[in-house]
């Protein structure tokens, strides 16, 4: 019940952001938001068992997708966002039956390197895509309005957590967790592993690319190196590895914590405030594997747990 | 994966039929792709023997390069030094770096999974990354040396003589390292942690230190990377960065283990993409040969795999 009241006050706070905050404000939220839902996505596919390090070429192949069909084809924008997010859903299940057969590292490695693959491609491509300089847009989407951007992207945001929360409670998530603890045990248990993984791969690029072609449409602006830019690979993993990964809340929180922290920092340290990511994936990794939700909500839950003890006996 | 005599001589041989096609197809491209790759081998190497040996995918490998690359123009700005003489210190230096961060981070996720051991060498990646951009800002810096302009010309063929410094390098350190794991014993002990820690232990090996050596000779070896590149490169944070994923597109199309490998993959691709850079109009394809062919390969490996 708590709970619940919680939750909607977070909503009624950031669905009436607009109303108080002043443009800079929303931005920051905005970014923020941004990297939530990439985070997210990024978790998703974590929780069954494979690294994916191609965060940043689907969210590059959605943005590019979403602004080519505008300036070439006069797409609405709106519609335009769909597409980017269909074209990588396509792309990665294309991808999917042979990248899916690989594991650990190699899948890890395989989706980075695609993600340079990506990039040169389209670098190349240059009566399509603009090259190396990239492709402008007339205008933003909605006109630059930044209160519809916020709304666009608070929306593509509850979309993902929406999506990140049928994942874990459906009963999709005992093929995904099962998959993750012994794929050997989970393919004699009769899942069809692959079936599992792909479906997974293609929503959660598709998610990614949707991201992606809304951040292109509110900056109305692609180019290869910016585009894809490790940062929409990092900075996810890292807020998604501080909240706690194999979980929805988990990467909702690092996103707001490493997300403040960093505008801060951008501030007050105009070169290298990235260090700090570098350092918190480490300080993590080391000494906080599950990231901050899990211990917290756990000891909180103790807590609880032992006053109400503590009054039955007094 | 050992490759037999046989196996190795039709290798050789294929190579040697593609150098002298490109060769006689455009000069240039077969002189600059063997140097290139070359260099690409030479910095291929200390990742794969990390692979290797600890089972650890360095993703911080090609900023330990740039690290060395901005300790060698720190030497040359403030004392003077040349390059190729702080080689030496700089080896030093990355040696005992190379060992701290094994020792703070990368010793503790040995025996973890992967997704740990991936996930902190990006972090640290990372924090050597920004760390030289705090020092010395993004700014693109270089160190000029009249040598490695130097040319030579062979029957009306003009080509640069510094860069087959490279080849020199790479084929001592690969002959270095190989007989250090044949005939020394502390590379025989390396060689046996490699093929069963658990092995290594029982016989009485210190597993531990075979690791920390392994790693801070990896990282030492950039050193001569850093210090036969500088002359003829303008470096900035990222510039070692591209060289990890090339490097690990070698490694893995040579085979774990397979060190002489290294140096023929490095050759292949390095003049595979010199010559589509030698391509009119297409020269900007060359940078898809290296993430092409490493994700061929490792895809054919997973299909042979699953035979």
């Amino acid at each position: 019940m708590k709970k619940n009241l919680f939750i909607v006050l977070l909503l009624i706070i950031a669905f009436t952001l607009p109303l108080y905050a002043g443009a800079y404000v929303m931005s920051v939220f905005n970014t923020i938001l941004v990297f939530m839902a990439l985070g997210l996505s990024w978790d998703m596919m974590l929780r069954t068992g494979q690294l994916s390090f191609g965060t940043a070429g689907f969210f590059g192949l959605g943005a590019y997708a979403s602004v080519l069909i505008v300036t070439n084809m006069g797409f609405n924008p709106v519609v335009s966002l769909f597409v980017g997010a269909a074209f990588s859903g396509l792309i990665a299940f294309a991808l999917g039956f042979i990248v899916l057969r690989l594991r650990q590292i190699y899948f890890a490695i395989t989706t980075l390197a695609l993600t340079h693959v990506f990039s040169v491609i389209i670098r190349n491509l240059s009566d399509l895509t603009g090259g190396a300089s990239g492709t402008q847009l007339d205008t933003a989407i909605f006109g630059g309005n930044p209160t519809k951007l916020y709304y666009m992207i608070l929306i593509i945001a509850l979309f993902t957590i929406l999506i990140s929360e049928i994942f874990s409670r459906s009963r999709i998530h005992y093929a995904i967790n099962s998959i993750r603890n012994d794929e050997t045990t989970a393919k004699s248990s009769g899942i069809d592993v692959f079936k599992y993984l792909l479906f997974v791969f293609v929503v959660t690029s598709a998610l990614q690319g949707l991201v992606g072609a809304a951040y292109a449409q509110q900056y109305a602006f692609v180019n290869p190196e910016s585009t894809f830019s490790l940062n929409f690979l990092l900075l996810p993993l890292a807020m998604a590895l501080v909240g706690g990964i194999y979980s929805t809340n988990g990467p909702i929180i690092g996103a707001l914590i490493l997300g403040l922290i960093s505008e801060y920092l951008k501030l007050i340290m105009p070169y290298g405030h990235l260090v700090v990511y570098g350092i918190i994936i480490v300080v993590v990794v080391l000494f906080l594997p599950q990231g901050v939700y899990t211990p917290i909500k756990n000891k909180l839950l103790k807590s609880s747990i032992v006053g109400g003890d503590n009054n039955a006996q007094t | 994966m050992s490759l037999s005599l046989k196996k190795t001589y039709t290798i050789i041989l294929l190579l040697a039929i593609f150098m002298i096609i490109v060769g006689f197809w455009n000069p240039n491209a077969l002189m600059d792709g063997l140097q290139r790759g070359s260099l690409y081998a030479l910095i291929a190497l200390p990742l794969a023997l990390v692979l290797g040996i600890l089972g650890v995918l360095n993703l911080a490998h090609g900023e330990f390069l740039t690290v060395g690359f901005y300790f060698i123009y720190m030497l040359n700005n403030k004392f003077g030094m040349d390059p190729l003489v702080s080689i030496i210190p700089t080896i030093i230096f990355l040696a005992i770096l190379g060992g701290i961060i094994y020792y703070l981070t990368v010793k503790k996720v040995v025996n973890k999974g992967h997704l740990s051991q991936l996930l902190i060498t990006f972090g640290v990646s990372l924090i050597l990354m920004e760390v030289v951009n705090i020092i010395w800002t993004s700014q693109a810096r270089n160190v000029y040396t009249q040598y490695a302009y130097a040319s030579t010309e062979i029957g009306g063929f003009r080509f640069g003589t510094y860069e087959l410094l490279y080849v020199l390098f790479a084929v001592a350190v690969l002959v270095g390292l190989q007989l250090f794991l044949k005939k020394t014993r502390l590379g025989q002990a390396t060689f046996a942690v490699g093929q069963n820690p658990k092995g290594a232990k029982i016989v009485g090996i210190n597993v531990e230190y075979v690791y920390l050596f392994v790693f801070s000779l990896a990282i030492a070896i950039l050193g001569i990377v850093a210090g036969s590149m500088l002359p003829r490169t303008a470096i900035f944070p990222a510039v070692g960065s591209p060289f990890t994923l090339k490097s690990f597109a070698l490694a893995a199309m040579a085979g774990l283990g397979n060190l002489n490998g290294i140096l023929f993959a490095g050759i292949l691709l390095g003049v595979g993409e010199s010559a589509i850079n030698y391509i009119p109009n297409y020269g900007g394809w060359s940078d898809i040969v290296f993430f092409g062919v490493l994700i061929i390969v490792i895809i054919a490996r997973s299909y042979r795999g699953a035979k």
